[in-house]
């Protein structure tokens, strides 16, 4: 059987995600789990729901998610409030409340994709890129489905479209290097170049992230790597930890980092998905002109780093 | 500035790294507007539209002194007599002059084309005038609303059509002039014939229905292209002495018909009075220049009257001699057509290209400078924001959101097939950029031999949210003129002329030889009567509804159409129905319509622009005689279609295809509007509020079967597949029915406002549209909120059929600010703009605005007087537009990145 790609999200028209206007595909599954994280429900490789409350009318008496759902995860007893018993919620298959729901109060996260069907969405969008667009793999980390993305990007070869991938480098190295050479234009993150510090925030170590930066600018790959790093306030905007990002990309000849201003617009998602969210009410801000100083010492080091969507491409 | 700051810019240099856009790589800081232009728009804000009788006066007294005379004879010259006696007004700082009435933002009535509202109203306002002033502190209350619009009357000032105020002393004017028209306007005139039309009373029930939307008459004339060649080439005293030249030749000589021979005599008879009219009220400016310089005290302001006194004591006879006395001098034609009719959508056509010549020489000479031009241009944009247009209430609210599209195309192609960019045209951009009206609204002719630096400027101007530029698809354009107006003749040259009329009226065109500067300049201008003044908006979920309901109405329990009884076994039927329903519509509605174009046309011929038009000086034939170079231009208007398209998909699948309901469950849940309560009971139109009753839970699968059906914009092939069908069977239809021209109807598709009141009408439909709310809007905008694959969905669910085949397409994007925000932003609009032109889109605008914006503003509207967005085919401040369309816009779907 062909393999299946779990994707959450197809993106067209985005235009911060590498050069020129792009389509970005948002596989699931990540090794990391930050506690910020913008996309939660890209953690499930699996479908999965998503409960929007502030939509849903179960106070004008709403139930038609109950009666469609075939195993009973959907209740309103108590108050009346929606409640969805998440453990069976999630075997199910057919996903009949979402096409119940008058309201787009549930939405069934991620869809499978055949690599036939991901590319002939791919071969219609590459008519409206225009000369510098292509498509950008995302997630979650897209190298965890690596099989079904190195299929993709074979394809992506062979019809001349520009590939940008977002990437945790979290991965082994051979699957990592196995893949990088089908991409022409990388993104990975660096969340903390502190090894307990990236375990406090990520969930894992940065060792095999810094490692396979490492081989890739060791090996032939002719690609563009810009740096990622999501700026958390009180975790990562410090200068000392800046200087040792500049430090290592001195050492493997990185000149290009791009500086992404926290917003806590994941909340909803992790609310949606029944889970809490840690970075409410200003945590995770970062100082205003913060990011501006940040700026300015990278250039002084020659660096090139750019602020949110302010990208030269 | 701190010299140890390392700019990103130096960094790239040293690392060698490009930037793919010079262009924002320092966001272009735009210039203020000029001083001149501060003023005045600081005058503008606070204008109230105002209506006065002395238009209407003097054309009054002078046609019925002319009675008995030849009609076009009688009519020219009370149009004559109109301008050469319309006190002038100037301001101070105004640099280019003339206003439709005395005042600066002024209309008039026009009860020789309808008086029935005023002579039914005769008592009711005489009763006004008699009532005691309100209090100051009412009086000032009602200002801030609305903008410039009077929606109600305050002090001495009474409110008309809820737009126009008119001061007291001027009401009995207004009740004497209207009543000698009493039986005999166009609109009594036309009603008498057409009441013989057969099926007359079929066409009152559609009309009762608000199935369409206006009748033809109320706006005979716009939604076209002006021409300004004639004054330009020749001057106001040599076409009076062309039109002797021409008397002298033809008046006596029967001509080949034995029918036109003559009435060529009398049509250059006509033209003269109309041109000494012309002249006079050019005249008039420029003694009143001469006498405000003559008390002025203030040196600047003195030179800038005597300027003023010269330019009009030039423009009055001579042919312009610079750039300031050609854009003068099409200022004075473009008021003079705008006062001959009610009338709206008189688009301006390609005016950078058109006075490319004159900026030339006048640059070459050292006589102006850019920023002198510039300030021209600004100036000129509150001139053409001032143009009013007197309708009544459903005219000037329901369709036109009070806005006159008076439409300025840049771009396109030359008379050689190359580029037609100018580098004038770089400054009119400059100057929306810098003086921000919602008129002339501008339009770029996408052409790939556009230059880059071009788009990119006027992509830099759209990203500024104005709404302007919209885009047009250049060869697409051409593509439809040759294959519309191939039959009159229209060859690749005059195809390339082509722009828009009104906000989205694709209008033939023609080159003609401007001599000047010694040598010979082929500019564009309109080459036909109106492309509008057909079968005015139907609605097509309207209709659709009625084929549901055996052809009655039941929000008003009337019967519109003859009952059907049929049961619909399969989907085709009921589409079959639905096009009998509309074949129908256009049949009745049609014949009407061409008597009452023929009354206007015929009693109400158009003197100004019968002189301007091509080929009528040529023919001596006037425009509703055809002496215009292409006639086949009387359309038909579509409205709702994407809700039109969305229904049909949901009817198809939930009944005929998976048959989950009965096609009569489907019409009692529609008929009850799914359990909710109706917008006429909660009063609040927007389409995302809901409100259940205890007939909900009753309605709810199939309500969520509906909500969740296939929708147009996901490029989906079960709905759009429905939508090509739909565009075929359109475009072998309508040339079925005849124009008052004796040509084909063809499909227009601009909803401008009539999304709005037609949506009001119209029960909740199987998409899930709740009744009363709004239609989609535009031809191709998918419906708010159903466009759930993004853009290039949309576009590829927008281009399953070829756009050529039709006058139009309108799309409509709204994209939050920071989708395109970014050193690279302007770059990306306009790879998004190219991808749709490249597929063969016809048309898309932007609306670049965040959503809470526009709601603060709909709560506070007068700290957002200056705010702008894009409605249909044009741009209109925010506190101009009726709630219902604020809603709709506020509601669409928002693309951010």
């Amino acid at each position: 059987m062909a393999v299946k790609g779990h994707l959450f999200d197809i993106q067209s028209f985005s235009v911060h995600d590498g050069p020129g206007c792009r389509t970005s595909v948002f596989l699931t599954g990540c090794p990391l789990q930050c506690a910020w994280c913008a996309n939660p429900e890209s953690w499930v490789v699996s479908k999965h729901l998503m409960y929007a409350e502030n939509l849903c009318k179960w106070d004008k008496g709403c139930r038609a998610c109950r009666d469609a759902c075939p195993s009973g995860s959907i209740r309103f007893d108590g108050d009346g409030r929606h409640r969805l018993t998440r453990e069976t919620c999630l075997d199910c298959r057919t996903f009949d409340c979402v096409a119940s729901c008058p309201n787009s109060v549930l939405k069934q996260c991620v869809k499978d994709y055949t690599v036939d069907e991901l590319v002939s969405i791919l071969r219609r969008d590459f008519n409206n890129w225009g000369p510098d667009g292509g498509v950008t793999f995302t997630g979650g980390d897209p190298l965890v489905q690596h099989g079904f993305l190195l299929e993709v990007l074979e394809r992506c070869r062979v019809l001349q479209i520009h590939t940008a991938i977002e990437t945790s480098a979290c991965v082994s190295r051979d699957i990592f290097l196995g893949v990088m050479p089908y991409v022409d234009f990388a993104f990975i993150d660096v969340k903390h170049m502190d090894r307990d510090r990236h375990r406090e925030g990520t969930g894992v170590a940065n060792d095999l992230i810094l490692s396979n930066i490492a081989a890739l600018r060791a090996s032939d790959w002719g690609g563009r790597l810009v740096l990622r790093q999501p700026t958390i306030g009180g975790f990562n905007d410090d200068e000392a930890n800046a200087l040792q990002v500049i430090d290592f990309m001195n050492t493997h000849g990185l000149y290009e980092i791009n500086l992404l201003t926290f917003h806590p617009l994941g909340e909803t998602k992790w609310n949606q998905l029944g889970k809490d969210y840690a970075y409410t009410s200003g945590r995770g801000n970062v100082a205003p002109g913060a990011l501006e100083r940040l700026q300015q010492l990278y250039l002084k080091h020659n660096i090139a780093c750019y602020i949110g969507e302010n990208t030269p491409f | 500035m701190n010299s140890n700051v390392i700019s990103l810019e130096d960094v790239l240099k040293r690392r060698g790294i490009p930037l793919a856009d010079v262009v924002d790589a320092q966001e272009y800081k735009i210039p203020e507007a000029k001083e001149s232009t501060q003023r005045l728009m600081e005058v503008y804000y606070n204008l109230k539209a105002t209506a006065d009788m002395e238009v209407p006066y003097w054309y009054n007294r002078t046609w019925w002194e002319n009675e008995g005379d030849v009609t076009i004879v009688r009519r020219a010259k009370a149009m004559a007599a109109c301008l050469s006696h319309i006190t002038p007004t100037i301001l101070p700082y105004e640099k280019l002059v003339m206003n439709k009435t005395k005042n600066v933002r002024g209309a008039f009535p026009f009860p020789w084309v309808c008086a029935s509202f005023f002579n039914a109203q005769a008592e009711a306002l005489m009763n006004e005038v008699d009532a005691p002033a309100e209090s100051e502190a009412d009086s000032v209350s009602v200002v801030g609303n609305g903008g410039g619009n009077v929606t109600q009357s305050y002090g001495s000032v009474i409110s008309i059509a809820k737009k126009f105020g008119m001061r007291k002393e001027e009401i009995p004017v207004l009740v004497k002039t209207s009543r000698p028209w009493d039986g005999c306007s166009i609109e009594d005139l036309s009603a008498k014939y057409a009441a013989l039309t057969p099926g007359f009373d079929q066409e009152q029930r559609i009309m009762d229905a608000v199935i369409c939307m206006f009748d033809s008459w109320a706006i005979p004339q716009g939604r076209e292209v002006i021409n300004y060649y004639m004054p330009l080439e020749y001057g106001f005293d040599r076409i009076i002495e062309l039109c002797e030249e021409k008397i002298a030749e033809v008046m006596g000589e029967a001509g080949d018909d034995g029918i036109l021979g003559m009435s060529r005599g009398y049509y250059y008879v006509a033209m003269k009075e109309i041109t000494q009219g012309l002249s006079a009220w050019c005249e008039n400016y420029a003694k009143q220049a001469g006498y405000l310089a003559s008390i002025e005290t203030d040196a600047a302001l003195r030179a800038n009257y005597q300027k003023i006194a010269e330019v009009m004591a030039n423009v009055a006879h001579k042919k312009p001699a610079s750039f300031w006395e050609a854009i003068q001098m099409t200022l004075c034609c473009h008021l003079g057509v705008v006062n001959e009719d009610p009338q709206s959508g008189l688009s301006i056509g390609r005016l950078g290209q058109i006075l490319q010549p004159y900026y030339e020489k006048d640059i070459a000479d050292g006589v102006m400078d850019d920023e002198q031009i510039i300030e021209l241009l600004e100036l000129y944009r509150i001139k053409i924001s001032c143009i009013e247009c007197f309708a009544s209430a459903g005219v000037s609210g329901g369709v036109l959101s009070g806005n006159t599209f008076n439409n300025l195309s840049l771009g396109g192609q030359s008379y050689d097939g190359l580029t037609a960019v100018t580098p004038l045209e770089y400054l009119i951009v400059e100057a929306g950029m810098r003086n921000k009206t919602p008129q002339p609204t501008l339009s770029v002719l996408y052409d790939e031999k556009t230059p880059e630096d071009f788009l990119m400027k006027a992509a830099s101007c759209t990203k500024l949210g104005l709404g302007y530029p919209a885009w047009m698809n250049n060869q697409t354009g051409m593509n439809f003129m040759l294959r519309h107006y191939g039959p009159e003749g229209m060859d690749l040259h005059d195809a390339r002329a082509w722009c828009l009329g009104g906000c989205l009226e694709s209008a033939p065109g023609c080159f003609l030889p401007l001599h000047y500067n010694g040598k010979v300049t082929m500019i564009p201008g309109g080459a036909s009567p109106t492309c509008g003044t057909g079968v005015h908006f139907i609605g097509l979920p309207k209709v659709l509804e009625l084929v549901l309901t055996n052809g009655q109405d039941k929000r008003t329990g009337k019967q519109v159409y003859p009952a059907h009884n049929r049961t619909f076994a399969s989907y085709e039927e009921m589409v079959d129905q639905w096009e009998k329903y509309v074949e129908l519509t256009t049949d009745v509605v049609n014949k009407v319509n061409n008597v009452q174009m023929d009354i206007w046309r015929t009693k109400n011929p158009p003197i100004v622009n019968s002189l301007l038009k091509p080929d009528c000086f040529a023919k001596g034939r006037d425009i509703g005689m055809m002496g215009s170079r292409y006639n086949a231009t009387i359309n038909f208007e579509s409205c709702g279609t994407i809700t039109y398209i969305n229904s049909l998909a949901s009817i198809k699948k939930n009944v005929y295809d998976e048959k989950t309901f009965s096609l009569e469950e489907m019409a009692d849940a529609l008929v009850h509007n799914f359990g909710f309560e109706t917008a006429y009971q909660t009063g609040v139109f927007s389409p995302d509020v809901r409100t259940g009753t205890p007939d909900s839970p009753k309605f709810e699968k199939i309500f969520a079967a509906c909500v969740n059906a296939p929708k147009y914009g996901n490029a989906d092939a079960y709905v759009d597949s429905i939508l090509k069908d739909y565009h075929y069977y359109l475009y072998e239809m309508l040339p079925n029915y005849k124009s008052y021209y004796g040509k084909p109807l063809y499909l227009c598709q601009i909803s401008v406002s009539t999304h709005g009141p037609q949506g009001f009408v119209t029960l909740a439909t199987a998409d899930g549209r709740l009744a009363g709310t709004t239609y989609s809007d535009g031809s191709l905008s998918a419906a708010a909120g159903s466009d759930k694959n993004g853009i290039y969905a949309i576009f590829e669910s927008a281009t399953v059929y070829d756009h050529s085949m039709h006058q139009n397409a309108q799309m409509n994007l709204k994209l939050h600010p920071t989708a395109i925000r970014g050193l690279n932003g302007t770059r990306k609009l306009l790879d998004i703009v190219r991808a749709y032109m490249r597929k063969g889109g016809f048309h898309v605008q932007f609306n670049i605005v965040d959503s809470n914006e526009l709601r603060q503003a709909q709560a506070k509207p007068e700290a957002y007087r200056d705010l702008m967005v894009r409605v249909a085919g044009f741009t209109q401040y925010w506190c101009e537009i009726g709630k219902p369309i604020q809603d709709e816009v506020i509601y669409r779907t928002e693309y951010d990145a």
